[in-house]
């Protein structure tokens, strides 16, 4: 690590201001962060730590819309959504180990919007919307490649809305050492239509498979799906741990399973 | 008697409580020094240009030494005098040490290490196979070749062909404590060596080497291991060596410990492999001849690839009594680790081969798998008829009719076949697969040589005893059954035995712990050490009592002299004040031994450790993903030493073994970096990936041959149960469609998912 100053506000406006300066850098639960910065990769002078301000932790159920602030750690909303809304709690209770889930925080995940995380595909899945200090962003606008987001420079994360869907599932295939999403299935069945996102499989991050979202919408089944070809691995993460082709094949099967599961 | 008690590992008290010492945690004096190499970045061509002078300049650093600074060249290899410590100028595989880096704390060394730099000039790596076989990249000076019979004659006129090829992969160790060595310079230049070896004679060798001195001016000392698997067996001389170096030239302490990465990227691993085969069986099953070609990537280095090659081509039998047998082993070297020794040392890849054969066949002639294994095994027996393996040795006191025998009943063979068969009718997307494997693996070492142990056993005048041998320990439990054998001998509790460092300076010109040979031979010599003070004791304590030594007994910790009796602590007593030796070394060569392995001749083990392990698992075909749901495990260890010990290895072993063949896959890039380089990238089984339910039991037999209390040797050989899950999940991939799966290792989801494709045609 290089050395680096860390400040710790109570507000969301303290928190805005210490940002604004130069370098500062926003620490969440520190679970890409830190490691990031153990391998000397990242060089901010200030880190601005979240975990201290209060009106971005916990989680709240109202109208159907679960909201979820974004210094919550994943394990905070396994227990606190597991009746709402069991996809959900299913997916942040299989994040990384103990420790990632009782540091790690829904806001920090979706600003960093690792290709294999799994939040991700839960907001994109639900259209979700993303609530910073500035602006409320749909989760389909919210995505825009592999670690890249609308975020602007300094902006926080305070929130993020999820629509509880009448149906859902999530299905992750773990790479087994380091148990990312090999491909990780969303599936959310709204009155309105289906979604689906897929996690851990394209180059470019997190997507919504938009063949099979019109086939279930249409016919929510296994049937309408097993029609479908599977996505082209060509823009897939080929790698060590799978090749594209492997990965799209997963992208099909395991929406099969979602949908299997949901039902 | 404390043999055959299943007590406890002697440290399991200290393990758990995190209080066993391991090198990386001995108080290290004050001023010591802490060293790091600096890795090659390329995998094959030569330095152009090193510059150093940032790495000089680092904060901590004391020195940087290159292989030019060396007063005289310093060798690590085991065999061939072909491992430099530091590259030459020439670049063999990327991860090769370049320089060696001296700093005051060991992460001063790791930073220093990373500023060098170096300009090279590239050449093409030989990376695999087809590269090796292009080059005619050999060592020796090409294939060895060993037959039985006339192969091509039997594959002639066979009614049955059955033909293919099977790739499996490499293993790392990862053994839990990584490489380390803590070297102390002495009175008069000697030197004190802490290395975290199986091998401290070699150490010892290696260092006296490269320093310049005779072996007796340096002595090794090794307390525990935090595992081991073949991985300390060479791959510690590196460290060392190179600390001892640098001690010798500044007079203070230095040590060395690779960090996990470093550790996966510089030291070898298991050998990969292809197999080829073609075999002839008639209508009934019976295997009329087969024709193996091993290939095997050794990396850069010679290290220990001939023995590991040569076991691989003993162990191309398994069970089964070949007709015809012609085996073409290639040794290729290759631009990455020098592959090196791993629990099983070449026998599991020989074995798969020749399992994959046998599931082949079944498939190929519509029978069942078991039944066809059967009817290819020896024959069971202590007077069988003549049966020889492929290099001619007889095979005697076979047990595998009747292991399969009973563990095809425990485990419920056949009634679970058929719920299986009634499942899978029932599942289009999940098939569960089941399979019989047998094990016989031999014992000894192949270097006949090394087939000898030694000991050192003082008995105080109080009664206790300061035992030691030239064994390691590394978690297997060898010190507690040495100890327990200590005890017997002497009739005293385990608590009068005090287990104690393996030290060259005690007991010299010892034999790497491996090869599953370290209760077999040091068991003995500790018998032998025990045994001449016991007859001595006898002696002297007989004489007193006016009576013959045969009339002293040493039971339950007293000893009875004729009609008097003592505690063994007043016996001890007595004698002391006799004047009796209470000192001992004990020696054992293991005998019946004679192999020439160029001819692929003679007698090269002892005898053949047995077993059979059953394991079912389910698959499934929309993702290629399986676990395993039940192994039922029966293994011979002879008349066991320690039944808790020895099923606590056969249950590692198993899973180790089936860790290599499914989730350890080892990745390397174009360049030759090896991509697989710490846990995050390379999965080891879990304690939860073992299946659900687990049976493993003793096979109720003593060792025929004149072993330590009949025991046998236990580390290798439950290894390749790991084999029975690698043909359940064959078993279970054909039943989606009628081609034979073919399945490689390790059988990662993704393989799996490719081989249901294959079948469904």
């Amino acid at each position: 690590m290089y050395n680096f100053d860390v400040v710790r506000p109570t507000s969301v406006d303290e928190a805005l201001s210490a940002l604004s300066q130069e370098d500062a850098q926003a620490l969440g639960g520190g679970q890409t962060l830190i490691p990031t910065l153990k391998q000397r990769l990242a060089m901010p002078t200030t880190l601005v730590s979240l975990s201290g301000i209060d009106s971005m932790k916990g989680v709240s159920v109202d109208g159907g819309v679960i909201t979820v602030g974004g210094a919550t750690p994943h394990a905070v909303v396994a227990g606190e959504v597991a009746d709402a809304f069991p996809a959900l709690a299913h997916l942040a209770g299989n994040i990384g180990d103990p420790a990632v889930r009782n540091r790690g925080t829904i806001g920090g995940s979706l600003a960093n919007n690792d290709p294999s995380a799994c939040y991700p595909s839960a907001a994109l899945a639900t259209g979700a919307t993303i609530v910073t200090n500035a602006r409320e962003i749909a989760a389909d606008d919210y995505f825009q490649g592999m670690f890249t987001t609308a975020l602007d420079e300094g902006e926080i994360i305070t929130s993020v809305k999820l629509p509880v869907p009448e149906k859902a599932a999530y299905i992750k295939f773990e790479q087994p050492a380091s148990r990312f999403s090999l491909v990780g299935i969303f599936l959310a069945k709204y009155a309105d239509g289906v979604r689906v996102a897929v996690t851990g499989a394209s180059n470019n991050g997190v997507f919504r498979w938009a063949e099979a979202e019109a086939a279930l919408s249409a016919d929510f089944s296994v049937a309408a799906v097993e029609g479908l070809s599977a996505p082209s691995g060509d823009d897939m993460i080929s790698d060590l741990h799978g090749s594209g082709d492997y990965r799209a094949h997963l992208v099909k099967a395991l929406t099969k399973k979602a949908v299997a599961q949901a039902s | 008697m404390s043999v055959a008690k299943p007590l406890p590992h002697e440290a399991a008290k200290l393990h758990v409580t995190g209080s066993a010492h391991y090198v990386d945690e001995l108080p290290t004096p004050r001023g010591t020094l802490h060293l790091a190499f600096g890795l090659s970045d390329i995998a094959s061509g030569t330095i152009s240009n090193m510059d150093l002078s940032q790495v000089r300049s680092a904060k901590g650093v004391v020195d940087v030494i290159t292989a030019s600074d060396l007063d005289r060249p310093a060798d690590c290899s085991p065999s061939n005098h072909d491992e430099p410590l530091l590259s030459d100028g020439t670049i063999h595989y990327l991860g090769q040490p370049l320089f060696l880096v001296v700093a005051d704390s060991h992460h001063a060394a790791r930073r220093a290490a990373r500023l060098a730099k170096i300009d090279y000039t590239k050449t093409t790596p030989i990376l695999t196979i087809e590269d090796a076989l292009a080059a005619n990249s050999h060592f020796e000076e090409g294939p060895r070749i060993w037959e039985k019979g006339n192969t091509a004659q039997a594959l002639e006129t066979a009614p049955h062909i059955v033909e293919g090829e099977i790739e499996m992969g490499g293993q790392e160790h990862f053994y839990l404590e990584g490489q380390a060595a803590l070297a102390l310079p002495q009175d008069d230049g000697d030197m004190v060596v802490h290395s975290s070896t199986q091998h401290p004679s070699e150490i010892q060798h290696k260092v006296a080497d490269a320093i310049g001195l005779p072996m007796h001016a340096v002595r090794v000392e090794i307390r525990r291991m935090g595992g081991g698997f073949g991985g300390k067996e060479s791959q510690g001389n590196a460290l060392a060596i190179a600390c001892a170096l640098v001690a010798q030239k500044t007079g203070r302490a230095c040590k060395m410990r690779y960090d996990r990465d470093d550790d996966m990227v510089i030291t070898g691993k298991r050998h990969d492999f292809r197999i080829t085969y073609r075999a002839s069986f008639d209508e009934t099953g019976r295997l009329l001849g087969v024709d193996f070609k091993h290939y095997t990537r050794c990396g850069w280095a010679m290290d220990l690839s001939l023995p590991v090659a040569d076991r691989a081509m003993l162990h191309a039998d398994n069970a089964y009594d070949l007709p015809n047998a012609r085996i073409e082993s290639h040794r290729l070297r290759t631009n990455t680790q020098s592959a090196t020794a791993f629990r099983g040392f070449g026998g599991p890849q020989g074995m798969l081969g020749i399992e994959r054969v046998m599931d082949h066949a079944a498939h190929q002639l519509g029978m069942d798998p078991t039944e066809l294994r059967r009817r290819n095994y020896y024959t069971d027996g202590d007077t069988p008829p003549k049966q020889t393996t492929p290099y001619g040795q007889q095979v005697d006191h076979f047990l595998l009719n009747a292991m399969t025998d009973q563990l095809a009943q425990s485990a419920d063979l056949t009634a679970r076949k058929a719920k299986i068969a009634e499942w899978n009718a029932q599942n289009p997307h999940l098939k569960k697969g089941i399979a019989l494997t047998p094990v016989k693996f031999g014992i000894s070492f192949t270097l006949t040589h090394l087939n000898q142990a030694g000991a050192l056993v003082h008995v105080y005048q109080d009664g206790s005893i300061r035992m030691n041998h030239g064994g390691t320990e590394m978690g297997q439990g060898l010190f507690q059954k040495v100890a327990q054998v200590a005890a017997s001998r002497f009739g005293v509790p385990i608590e009068m035995v005090k287990i104690t460092a393996t030290d060259t300076g005690k007991v010299p010109n010892t034999s790497a712990t491996a090869a599953s040979s370290g209760s077999d031979l040091n068991g003995m010599a500790v018998k032998a050490a025990c045994d001449t003070i016991r007859d001595r004791m006898a002696a002297h304590l007989a004489d007193l009592h006016q009576t013959d030594a045969t009339e002293v007994s040493f039971v339950g910790g007293r000893v009875s002299v004729g009609s008097a009796e003592m505690s063994f602590s007043e016996a001890a007593k007595l004698c002391y004040e006799g004047r009796v030796s209470l000192s001992a070394t004990g020696f054992y060569k293991t005998p019946k031994l004679a192999w020439d392995r160029i001819a692929g001749q003679g007698r090269p083990f002892l005898y053949f450790a047995h077993g059979a392990a059953v394991s079912e698992v389910v698959v499934d075909s929309l993702t290629g993903e399986y676990r395993i749901l039940r192994t039922d495990i029966l293994h011979d260890c002879g008349h066991s030493l320690n039944p808790a010990l020895d099923i606590g290895q056969i249950e590692g072993g198993f899973v180790q073994g089936t860790g290599w063949l499914t989730t350890e896959e080892l990745v390397w890039d174009d360049s030759g970096r090896l991509r697989t380089h710490a846990p995050s990238t390379y999965k080891i089984p879990a304690c939860s990936d073992r299946p659900d339910i687990f049976n493993v039991t003793l096979w109720d037999g003593e060792n025929a041959e004149d072993t330590i209390y009949k025991s046998k040797a236990v580390g290798e050989p439950p290894f390749m149960h790991g084999m029975s899950v690698f043909f359940a999940l064959s078993d279970a991939i054909a039943q989606f469609g009628q081609g034979y799966p073919a399945l490689d290792a390790p059988a990662t989801p993704e393989r799996v998912l490719k081989s249901i494709q294959k079948v469904r045609g």
